[in-house]
């Protein structure tokens, strides 16, 4: 059975005297006199308006949020009075550094004012006047049919951990909330993309369904972020970029440029909340290589995902024939390599340059750049 | 009036541009970023700041050297490839498949992307669609392109 | 819970020999003739854009959708072809009828297209320039106080479902995304319009926050829908309106005008929801009877908390003179009958018939001598 209000509103004398008393104009106005901070805030800068770093003061601020929140396990805001009484929301989270990133504020306003429509910010209507070579579109039906089919997890997992964090937590649990919405609205542009195509959705990819759900059930809040935030989305983002790449069509071009806007922000989430934790737990950095071999192991894992791979390759070398798989090929792998690159390149930003030493990953990266250079594909 | 490329005239017509289409840059939300415009033949170069805030672009102004700790990211080419950009967004209006600005960094084939942070590198895809209209508002402009020679050298007036 | 990957693929021979064999440019090609529908959608009307009606065809339609969903567990997008083998990824509702409504893809284009931005979209400078008298700020400073915890409720009923709801029901989920966009921005909104008025947050309400953590935490889609949609929903649109009408500054009529927008979708699914519910399960309307009889208590704890009818006083009188307070308390009266009301008829038009009769909400009101 679920959660009973302790009190019966529609028996409990008390309550109705009350309301009784209030109508008739006995005010109690207890309130009036809450033991909380004044605050007059004021926008920093105009234009920008009132954003949430304006409102950083005092104990209204997320600068003064403790390291573990003791207090309040309620849904009341924070700086409010705390009366007798209030419900424990039973917070899965309340260790700030679990969830913290330098600038979530900033994310936030940023995602706020940068939401587009799938619908409208895409013209569709020009899509009749482009005729794509048939290997093309199927190609490419099947690189968005992995696109939609991943997207939506990162809707999910935001939305399962922004309930079950400490309501103290304001602004990381409204970031959350926008990547709840851009992350559905990639799946509905993907997919939208797809049926355009004349071919439709295509094959789904097992591969990486079990990758989402190695993000999908991961035991916390700081594994998820790692592998949500920083290793997939990072991942996504440079996918993303190869993508706008290699579109075939200034349409297309404009959706990775929109959906990659997103992605960064995600990503910078990730990056963020991991130098934090490093800033304030060096401790951790043991935690986070294991959970990081986990999630490399699932990023490699993806060379089984052919269904991605190959469109990529046929669109990267704008066609079937030998020399289109050849050039595509080549590209393909630059592309791949340079995800792993700028992975490790955040890590190194983040504290963790030791990273390359200890992970298979890197290794294999660094296998992958000789044989590429003994082909003579790279320098 | 002909409007000079590369020169600190023609950030401040696009500068100029962007104020003006305040609806469209506002409907694309926040742009916060400084990155440095760097633009390079073999016995010279141009390099602009340019400072995005809010909804704008807030400041343009030529620099003589970039510190990469201190901006967000260098958008850096030879000047053939700057020309050809800006001579494909104005013939089609706007950078067509094989001239956004994405495209031409992503490998760094034809611009180079240089910076410290990657995080503030982030900002340049961050502000992606921003950039791109920002540098399209070009077609509008009556620019004065530095010819092109058959070698994809420029020769600049 | 935790899932981990079932090998460690760096030692994995067979991925070794795929991958080299694909990128020295032998593809499989395994996807190329996959078994699915060939479609090329367009807009049906240009100025609309491309509407996941427009997409609502053949395979990929959600009009085909069965009730119930057995066979996709994953991720896999509505449509595609299911090869191999697919991981079980925990979804809990899988039944149509328990979460549809037939104006989800309306609500998700409308949700779009209405965003707003609290920090850009209010004129946040005309407080600064003329303050409310401080009685009136310190109310309105409360009732920020009330509403953010409101919504914060409202944020943790819908984020709670989207990560146990079916992917096949994309476009549901979809709205429900757009939904948590929205209470978030109220949260946001409500905070911020406390924290510039210069009285800062006043108090947490226990009346209202038990009450509200009984809402969030029905135990099925079909009850927690109609708490969260139905009854907090209509309590918390009649309040915008009534706000809204009678705003103390500019500020606060766009303020609640905007989060009346939000709320009035929140209804729409809400009721859209138990119609179609209903529809398909006409015996259930017993179940969602019952379930109403014990909860409704929860709306007298919102209206009826000191904390949201206090503020809601003064600000309605504009001041805590007598008569002030007395005009207040009529208003009050009124807006508490109209909200009563209004919920009622909601339900009934959705299919709940006799809520009115059964519910405790009128008797009570008269008992209140409203
Ligand atoms: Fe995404
Ligand atoms: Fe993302």
């Amino acid at each position: 059975m679920a959660y009973l209000s302790t009190i019966d509103f529609f028996t409990d004398r008390n309550f109705l005297d009350r309301w009784q008393r209030t109508l008739r104009g006995e005010l109690d106005l207890g309130w009036l006199h809450a033991k909380t901070e004044k605050l007059a805030a004021t926008p920093e800068n105009p234009r920008r308006g009132l954003t949430f770093r304006d409102l950083d003061q005092g104990a209204y601020g997320f600068t003064a949020l403790p390291e573990v929140v003791r207090q309040n396990r309620s849904l009341a805001p924070r700086g409010a009075e705390l009366p007798e009484g209030l419900p424990d929301l039973q917070p899965a989270v309340s260790h700030k550094s679990e969830v913290w990133a330098y600038n979530t504020e900033g994310y936030y306003e940023e995602a706020m004012t940068r939401q587009w429509n799938a619908t409208l910010d895409v013209p569709w209507h020009e899509l009749a006047k482009y005729e794509l070579p048939d290997d093309i579109s199927r190609a490419y039906a099947q690189l968005l049919t992995f696109l939609t089919e991943v997207e939506m997890i990162a809707t999910d997992v935001p939305a399962q951990w922004l309930g079950r964090l400490n309501n103290e937590f304001t602004e990381v649990k409204n970031f959350m909330a926008t990547q709840v919405m851009d992350e559905a609205r990639h799946s509905e542009v993907f997919r939208k993309r797809a049926l355009t195509t004349g071919y439709g959705l295509m094959k789904a990819s097992p591969q990486n369904e079990w990758s989402l759900k190695l993000i999908r059930d991961s035991d916390s809040f700081a594994e998820m972020s790692l592998a949500l935030h920083l290793v997939g989305e990072g991942f996504v983002l440079t996918l993303f970029r190869f993508s706008e790449y290699i579109s075939p069509t200034e349409l297309d071009k404009k959706i990775f440029r929109l959906v990659m806007q997103d992605e960064a922000r995600h990503v910078g989430y990730g990056v963020q909340h991991l130098k934090w934790v490093m800033r304030h737990f060096p401790e951790k950095r043991e935690v986070i290589h294991q959970h990081l071999d986990e999630v490399e192991n699932m990023v490699f894992g993806g060379g089984y995902a052919v269904e991605v791979t190959e469109p990529f390759i046929i669109l990267a070398g704008k066609g079937t024939k030998k020399e289109n798989i050849e050039h595509g090929t080549r590209i393909t792998a630059l592309f791949q390599m340079k995800q792993i690159e700028e992975y490790f390149e955040r890590l190194d930003k983040c504290g963790l340059q030791e990273r390359r030493q200890r992970s298979k990953l890197h290794n294999a990266l660094e296998l992958t750049r000789a044989s590429l250079q003994e082909a003579g594909v790279i320098p | 009036m002909k409007i000079p490329f590369p020169s600190l005239t023609f950030f401040q017509a696009l500068q100029a541009l962007m104020r003006q289409d305040e609806a469209r840059f506002r409907r694309l939300g926040f742009v916060d970023t400084t990155f440095g415009i760097r633009i390079v033949t073999t016995d010279r170069a141009w390099q602009y700041l340019l400072t995005f805030e809010v909804f704008e672009c807030r400041e343009v102004r030529e620099v003589s050297t970039f510190d990469l700790t201190a901006i967000d990211f260098v958008l850096q080419g030879d000047l053939a490839a700057w020309v050809e950009m800006l001579d494909n967004i104005r013939q089609h209006g706007g950078a067509d498949v094989s001239h956004s600005l994405n495209t031409l960094t992503h490998f760094g084939e034809r611009l180079t992307l240089l910076y410290d942070d990657p995080d503030n590198r982030d900002k340049f895809f961050r502000f992606q669609e921003s950039i791109q209209e920002f540098f399209d508002l070009a077609s509008a402009l009556d620019v004065e392109l530095p010819m092109s020679t058959a070698a994809g050298a420029v020769v600049t007036t | 819970m935790a899932f981990y990957l079932e090998k460690d693929y760096f030692e994995d021979l067979e991925l070794f020999h795929l991958t080299e064999r694909v990128m020295s440019g032998d593809l499989t090609l395994h996807w190329y003739e996959a078994k699915t529908e060939r479609v090329r959608v367009a807009p049906r009307q240009p100025a609309r854009g491309l509407t996941y009606e427009d997409c609502n065809v053949g395979s990929y339609s959600y009009d085909r959708l069965p009730d119930l969903i057995r066979t996709n567990y994953s991720m896999a997008p509505r449509g595609a072809e299911l090869w191999g083998k697919l991981p079980d990824l925990g979804y809990t509702v899988n039944r149509k009828s328990d979460v549809w409504a037939d104006n989800v893809a309306v609500l998700y284009e409308e949700a779009k297209t209405r965003r707003w931005a609290p920090a850009v979209d209010l004129p946040w400078e005309t407080l600064a320039r003329a303050p409310l008298p401080e009685i009136l700020e310190a109310a309105m400073a409360q009732l920020c106080t009330f509403l953010q915890e409101c919504a914060t409720a409202a944020l943790g009923i819908t984020s709670h479902w989207v990560y146990a709801i079916n992917q096949e029901f994309l476009e549901l989920k979809s709205y429900l995304s757009a939904q948590i966009l929205d209470h978030a921005r109220h949260v946001e909104a409500f905070r911020k319009r406390a924290l510039a008025g210069g009285q800062g947050l006043k108090r947490a309400s226990v009346c209202a926050e038990q009450a509200l953590k009984e809402l969030l935490s029905a135990d099925t889609y079909p009850t927690s829908s109609v708490a969260g949609n139905v009854l907090l929903g209509s309590f918390l649109l009649e309040l915008y309106r009534y706000m809204a009408a009678i705003a103390p500054s500019p500020l606060d009529l766009r303020l609640f005008r905007l989060a009346m927008q939000d709320a009035a979708r929140m209804v729409a699914y809400g009721t859209g929801n138990v119609r179609y519910h209903l529809r398909h399960h006409p015996q259930r309307a017993s179940f969602l009877h019952d379930y109403l009889d014990t909860t409704e208590h929860c709306l007298l704890g919102l209206a009826g908390s000191p904390e949201c009818l206090e503020p809601l006083i003064l600000l309605s009188g504009g001041g805590s003179e007598a008569s002030q307070v007395q005009r207040g308390s009529r208003a009050v009266a009124h807006f508490l009958r109209q909200t009563i009301a209004d919920y009622l008829e909601r339900c009934e038009h959705a299919g709940l018939s006799g809520r009115s009769t059964r519910s405790q909400l009128p008797q009570y009101l008269q008992r209140l001598g409203v």
